[in-house]
């Protein structure tokens, strides 16, 4: 250790020995005013972020409920009624008139976005046989459901509900059945 | 950084958007908004037998004032002899109900029961949802009339069915079947008995209804009727994702029934 060092030790011990010292009045407010204006700018701070969250948030609702994303009603798929059957039996019924005719059944393999398996539609059940469907995916309110004759009951979700509809080659529903 | 009246302001001003919006955003009532198509597929594995043409279909109602109402759909069909089916659809209805804002969508199906596979196209994302499905042939191969045995209906109790003989329409001999079911007064709350009339042209050369009409008091009128047959064999392309297609797995949907 040098010299200067050994003096800078023993100024530093010196001045831990030392009584404490209370600040001159003028120093003291200083300090006083300089806490009271942090403090100020503080609860501000917190204030404004407060508002600003709460702004995103509104507009991250708002965009939600403006976008694309339908709102899933599982209200909807329990009140359809009875079970519905499967898919093989909504398309292949017309041909198990006859055992000799030839017969491709499809059975749906549940997704763990389905909600129920197609419920074969009422004025289905005069259409022609179907030789090609289509499935198709689509938004609709529960009451488009009812016009499409699937029995809901009546404390059913206004909400917008998917659903997948099965159609014959005329373009006529033979079926339907709701995502969850 | 933005003091604390504006982001009063922009907080407010989110909160007033969020009150302007509907309740229940979606299509309104009767109408559905069309999101995607999910798969296509064939009712029989039809070999030997290829064709395209054109399909139009009328929807037409008459409600109880008078008030008509038409909806019409088009597509494009094709068929190879190994069995794969491509149909294009333009989209804008489905029987009664129509698209919202009379929207259409223009999807293209593909079936090919040789891979098992379904591809639905969309033209405008250009992606491809492709989606395998298993099926069960039944041993005793395709029969003709297989599929112009009507609905469900037409060998019920309350059903008569009446042969129309034989026509050429659209350059294919087809063979007419009508088929009247009556629902008897008071089954449905009716006052008079309601007569279905589903009336059914078979191709017995390519295997498929070319048209049919169904005249059905409760719901509407529908006709569907191919046009513009040919009988060549299509080209292998339209059976086949073009490229540039971003793929979109559908899952596996159908499997051998277990009937």
């Amino acid at each position: 250790m040098s010299e200067n060092e050994l003096d800078l030790l023993e100024e530093l011990r010196a001045l831990a020995a030392a009584e404490p010292q209370a600040p001159s009045l003028a120093v003291e407010q200083k300090l006083l005013a300089n806490f009271r204006a942090r403090s100020v700018r503080r609860r501000r701070l917190v204030w404004e972020s407060a508002v600003g969250a709460f702004a995103v948030a509104a507009a991250v609702v708002t965009l939600f409920l403006s976008g694309p994303a339908p709102k899933r009603s599982n209200a909807v798929a329990q009140a359809i009624q009875p079970a519905a059957p499967d898919i093989h039996q909504a398309i292949a019924e017309p041909q198990q008139q006859d055992s000799d005719l030839p017969q491709t059944r499809f059975a749906v393999v549940r997704t763990d976005d389905v909600a129920s398996s197609f419920y074969p539609l009422p004025e289905a059940a005069d259409l022609p046989a179907i030789e090609t469907a289509m499935v198709v995916r689509v938004e609709m309110p529960a009451s488009s459901l009812q016009f499409m004759g699937v029995p809901l009951g009546e404390d059913v979700s206004a909400d917008p509900v998917e659903a997948d509809v099965l159609l014959g080659q005329d373009g006529l529903a033979r079926g339907v059945r709701l995502i969850q | 950084m933005l003091s604390s009246r504006s982001i009063v302001l922009l907080a407010l001003a989110g909160v007033c958007a969020f009150a302007q919006l509907p309740r229940h955003p979606g299509p309104p009532p009767g109408d559905f908004a069309f999101m995607r198509g999910e798969f296509g597929f064939a009712g029989k594995l039809v070999t030997g037998a290829p064709y395209s043409a054109q399909v139009s279909r009328t929807f037409t109602q008459t409600l109880a004032d008078g008030t008509h109402i038409q909806r019409s759909s088009t597509a494009t069909v094709a068929r190879d002899s190994q069995g794969r089916t491509r149909n294009e659809e333009t989209m804008s209805s489905m029987g009664r109900l129509g698209a919202a804002n009379g929207a259409s969508r223009t999807t293209v199906f593909i079936h090919d029961p040789v891979a098992s596979m379904s591809y639905v196209l969309d033209s405008n994302a250009k992606t491809v949802r492709q989606t395998q499905i298993t099926a069960s042939q039944h041993p005793h191969g395709p029969r003709p009339n297989a599929a112009a045995t009507g609905g469900p209906r037409a060998h019920s109790a309350n059903a008569a069915t009446e042969d129309l003989g034989t026509q050429v329409i659209q350059g294919v001999n087809a063979t007419g079947k009508r088929v009247t079911h009556t629902v008897a007064a008071g089954v449905e709350g009716n006052d008079r008995a309601i007569q279905v009339v589903t009336e059914t042209w078979y191709s017995p050369d390519l295997q498929l209804v070319v048209v049919s009409k169904t005249s059905d008091p409760r719901f509407g009128d529908s006709v569907y009727q191919l046009t513009n047959i040919t009988r060549a064999e299509p080209d292998p392309t339209l059976f086949t994702v073009p490229s540039g297609y971003t793929l979109l797995q559908g899952g596996r949907r159908g499997s051998p029934a277990a009937q």
